[in-house]
This record gives C-alpha cells, sequence and structure tokens, in this order.
C-alpha cells in the first residue's frame, strides 16, 4: 500500500509531497501527541493524526514516516503545505475521523493479504 | 677569587618533567580563544600556585663565570641576582654570551644584569602571567610577595605544566562522572569531530523541531545507522520543544565523534526544581495551549531518556538547566542491540 | 456496548467502574479541543490523556466510556472525577490504532 492508495482508501486529496513515491505503509499510527508518536518503534508509519500544524510534519520525518493523513478535513496552513514539501512528507488530507481511518485502513490491508 | 654557591631559597623542589616538551600549547592560544575550564583555571590559580619556590640566586658581587657556571650546572636561562630576599637583577644566558663575547666573564654580574626588571605578584591570577609572557620577550618572571621580597621565579613552562595537569584532573573527573552514570559509556577515543550549534527561540513553535530535521538530514548524510539516528533525532526533536515552551531560549548542540553521538540541550532557564518528577512520564508543566500543538503530555524527558544510551541533566533553579544525551554509534556490532525498546 | 465488553475486546482493565456505562459509536482523539468538536454523544473515547480535563471533556459530548491507551496511568485526580461524574475509564496496552479496530464492530462518531 504506498501513499496514492492511502489517498484513495481514505477518500484524501494529495495537499503536499510526492503522491506517486514507491515507500510502502508498513505501520499506522494514530495519534495525535506528537510525543507519543516519537515513541513508537515501528518503520515506514503512516501518521494519522488530526494534529494540523508543522510538528506533525517535523515529527513524521524525524520518525521516518511515510506519509501524514490530517483528519475531519481541517484546514492546513500554507506553512505547514511548505514545511511537507521541504522535508519531502507527503501530506493528504481526509474528511475522515481518525477511527473511521484506522478501520478503513485495516480493511483494506485485509483485502490486500487476500490478494 | 672566592668562589661561590648558590643561594637557596626557601620552597620545596617542583618535579620537572618533560611534558612541555612535547605540547604544542603555547601562552597565546591559552590566553586567547579559550574554554570556559581553562578561563575558570586561569583566574583560579594564582602565581604562586605555580611559581617555582626553589629560587637559585647569586650575589651582586660573583662574578660573571660563577654565573655561567650556576647556570650550566643546573640547567636554567637566568639567575636572579638577589641577597636576603632582595632582588637586584637578572643574568641570563644572553648576558653570559655577550660577556663571553666581550670578555666581561670577570667582572661581577652588577655590572651586567638587567635591573629595570618586569616582577609579577606571588597573588596574581596566571591569567595576569599570560598576559606578561605575551607582552614581553622574557623567558621568565621573578615573583615577589607583598613586602616585595623574592619568593619564586615562573616559566612559561611552569604554567603549562601547572594547566595540563590541571586540565587532566578535570578531564578524570568528567571520566569518572560518565562511567559511574553510565553501564556502557561511550568510548572515549574519538578522533574526528563534527559540531554544530542551534539556537532555540522561546515559544517559536513554528521553528521548533527545524534543529531535529536537519540533525536528522545530518546523521544520514554521515552515515550513521538508521536506527539509532532515529533515536538521536527523537531525542534531539523531544529536548528542542522542551526549550522552546518551557525555557527563556537556549542551543541545541550535535557533536559526532567516530564512535558516538551527543546531543546536548542547554537553556537560560527557569531552571527545574524537582528534577525527579519533571523526569516521570506524565508529569508536565505544560498549558492547554502547549497540549493543543500535539506536546506537553508530560512524555519529553522520559522520551529522551528512554532512547538515550547516556542521559544527564543539571539543573539550577532561575539559572539553567542542560541534558545531555549521548549515544553509541558502535552498537551494531552487537545484533540483539537495534533500536530502543 | 457496555464498558465491560469494551474493556474485553480491547484486553484493558476497568479502573474506574461505573454502573450502566455504555457506548454507541467510536472516537480517537487526544487533542481536547478535536474531541470536543468532533466527538459525538455516547461515544466512547479512545485517547491517551491521562488528565482530568479529558473528563471535563467527556460530561461536555456525552461520553460515559474513556479507554487510555498505552497503559497511561489514571492519576488519583482524575479517577475521582469519573466516579464523580459517571464515566467509566478502562486502561488498554494496545495502541489507538489497534483500540480502534478492537471495536469496529461500532460505527464512528457521526460527522458534524
Amino acid at each position: 500500500m504506498t501513499i496514492a492508495d492511502v489517498v484513495k482508501i481514505l477518500d484524501g486529496k494529495l495537499m503536499a509531497g510526492d503522491g506517486t513515491s514507491p515507500r510502502v505503509v508498513g505501520a499506522v499510527v494514530a495519534n495525535d501527541l506528537m510525543s507519543d508518536v516519537l515513541l513508537t518503534d515501528a518503520d515506514d508509519v503512516l501518521l494519522l493524526t488530526s494534529l494540523a500544524s508543522d510538528q506533525a510534519i517535523r515529527t513524521a520525518h524525524i520518525v521516518g514516516a511515510v506519509g501524514v493523513v490530517i483528519h475531519n478535513a481541517k484546514p492546513l496552513s500554507e506553512t505547514m503545505i511548505n514545511v511537507a514539501n521541504d522535508l519531502g512528507i507527503p501530506l493528504v488530507s481526509s474528511p475522515l475521523s481518525k477511527y473511521d481511518a484506522c478501520v478503513k485502513m485495516h480493511d483494506a490491508f485485509m483485502a490486500e493479504e487476500r490478494g | 677569587m672566592s668562589e661561590y654557591s648558590p643561594t637557596i631559597l626557601q620552597g620545596q623542589q617542583t618535579n620537572d618533567d618533560e611534558i612541555l616538551a612535547k605540547t604544542p600549547l603555547d601562552a597565546k592560544a591559552l590566553g586567547g580563544d579559550s574554554s570556559v575550564v581553562i578561563m575558570e583555571l586561569l583566574q583560579r590559580f594564582k602565581v604562586r600556585d605555580v611559581m617555582k619556590r626553589q629560587v637559585i640566586g647569586i650575589p651582586r658581587k660573583a662574578t660573571m663565570r660563577e654565573a655561567q657556571r650556576i647556570l650550566r650546572e643546573n640547567r636554567i636561562s637566568g639567575l636572579p641576582v638577589s641577597e636576603d630576599g632582595r632582588l637586584y637583577g637578572i643574568i641570563s644566558v644572553n648576558d653570559i654570551i655577550n660577556g663571553l663575547d666581550r670578555g666581561w666573564m670577570e667582572d661581577t654580574v652588577d655590572m651586567h644584569m638587567a635591573s629595570n626588571l618586569v616582577v609579577l605578584e606571588a597573588g596574581m591570577p596566571i591569567s595576569f602571567a599570560l598576559r606578561y609572557f605575551n607582552n614581553y620577550t622574557y623567558g621568565r618572571f621573578p615573583v615577589l610577595d607583598s613586602n616585595r621580597k623574592l619568593v619564586g621565579i615562573i616559566s612559561q613552562r611552569d604554567v603549562m605544566r601547572a594547566l595540563l595537569y590541571e586540565l587532566s584532573v578535570e578531564i578524570r573527573k568528567l571520566e569518572r562522572k560518565t562511567a559511574d552514570k553510565v553501564s556502557a559509556p561511550p568510548p572515549q577515543s574519538e578522533t574526528r569531530f563534527f559540531r554544530r550549534e542551534w539556537a532555540v527561540v522561546h515559544n517559536d513553535l513554528t521553528g521548533a523541531g527545524r534543529a531535529a530535521n536537519e540533525i536528522k538530514g545530518i546523521l544520514r548524510e554521515k552515515k550513521v545507522d538508521r536506527s539509532i539516528a532515529r533515536r538521536i533525532a527523537v531525542a534531539a526533536y523531544e529536548l528542542e520543544i522542551n526549550i522552546c515552551i518551557h525555557s527563556h531560549g537556549g542551543v541545541l548542540v550535535l557533536v559526532i565523534s567516530d564512535n558516538a553521538v551527543t546531543i546536548t540541550a542547554k537553556d537560560r532557564g527557569p531552571g527545574i526544581p524537582d528534577i525527579e518528577w519533571a523526569c516521570r512520564d506524565g508529569t508536565s508543566t505544560a498549558n492547554d495551549w502547549i497540549r493543543s500543538l500535539g506536546f506537553g503530555a508530560g512524555m519529553g524527558l522520559s522520551n529522551s531518556k528512554r532512547v538515550s544510551d547516556f542521559f544527564e541533566i543539571e539543573s539550577e533553579v532561575g539559572k539553567f538547566t542542560k541534558v545531555t544525551c549521548a549515544f553509541n554509534l558502535k552498537k551494531l556490532e552487537d545484533p540483539a542491540a537495534g533500536g530502543a525498546k | 456496548m457496555t464498558a465491560r465488553e469494551i474493556a474485553e475486546k480491547t484486553g484493558g482493565k476497568i479502573e474506574v467502574d461505573v454502573e450502566g456505562a455504555s457506548a454507541e459509536n467510536v472516537y480517537v482523539g487526544d487533542l481536547l479541543s478535536d474531541v470536543m468538536g468532533h466527538a459525538g454523544d455516547l461515544c466512547v473515547l479512545v485517547t491517551i490523556q491521562n488528565h482530568l480535563n479529558t473528563l471535563a471533556v467527556c460530561t461536555l459530548v456525552g461520553c460515559e466510556v474513556v479507554v487510555l491507551c498505552h497503559n497511561r496511568p489514571v492519576p488519583p485526580d482524575m479517577a475521582e472525577g469519573a466516579k464523580r461524574e459517571g464515566v467509566a475509564i478502562i486502561t488498554t496496552p494496545m495502541s489507538q490504532y489497534e483500540v480502534a479496530l478492537a471495536l469496529s464492530s461500532l460505527p464512528p462518531s457521526p460527522r458534524k
């Protein structure tokens, strides 16, 4: 599952970064507290968050995330989009809630496994 | 002609080792752009702590030839001309060379000694001595006490030896401190260093994290192992955010050596009254504004401690807080040790 | 879904038990202003915010069950407040993502 797939699954819109990145999502982290995100040891994380700030992008960069999804169609600031482009982090805006997105991501993983 | 035996003043012999001959330090380097530790030593040490107390002297009516013999036998390059502790002048090797050249060797020393002397006082900090060595071409200065009595002699060599000794003591102290706190301290045998520093501004949450992002980029360039680089970046990020939201501002410093990476965060206060409390998971003094930005869950210090191989925090209320996180770069040799758990 | 069922599904422990506490939808969030804006009536709130303020938000949005992820401990003032306000608190070692999947038979909070 790449960021392009994530955009489709979560009914989202790519706001910054490379939407054709070949990197594959290895784990999902759904969290709004960046200190808690920093605790994760997982690789190739997709960060689902309601935190629409630069810090979400910077944190994603620190943990080497595949991309960031912002929920509830929250408006994104220009600086946040610039930071995402600078750091090369794909940034997706989704109208879904975080819970909804978690369930949809999981369903998509299951479908992928079934082939 | 009578033979004079050299006058010996009070004091003990200082052991003269050969450290200095092998050390490329010079007084100018120390007096100028020096570290805080050295500056502190330069002020703390007084001339009397460093000078040679055993002063070999010669009376005014001794001959130049006798002065030459004493200089040679004692392997010294300058000889105070003194009687009963009173200093009249100095005879140096240069004066002897002149004397040999011009046939003055049977003259008395008071005819050819340098009598217009620059002297140091025993109670002066050695920073004065270094300045004197810079400003004058003399290799040594006589040292007088407050009664203008000759009590010692100080050479550049004495200053260097004392400084080197004290520095090695300081370094040993630091090493011991490190060893006490870390089970596996980062090896000390670094040969190459990379150092960079970022200023972190209070309340600048749009800029906060930028240094950590850059640090991660630098670690990638330097080909630091991915999982170690991530742990370093996590610590850097938490510490940067801490300075930003809790302090009056400060700096984040990255040092990369062959064996270890160190992140140091130092701020200008307000300091932490209860460090143990502050390091506990979940404790926080953050306000709602900070929480709204995704921080302030009270995990910053515990997170940076968790990812570090060595963690130390020092703080003085009203003054500063300094957090040091160090990371061993050689961990990968042990397959059991990977990323943080 | 009762608090007891939620505890079972999330492998959690009921730290504060409240008679009759239950949930009909789910909201996952750690930013309390966001929770206030989007969580639904009778939701189960999945969060890591182990804080008294979380309870204030629960009473505002009509939430009766809170699931604290990553085994975040319940501070004493939060436990007392929860009893007083009638909010059940469950702690679980799971992450927010895992709890979301465990509760996926429930619908999300209705969009506002």
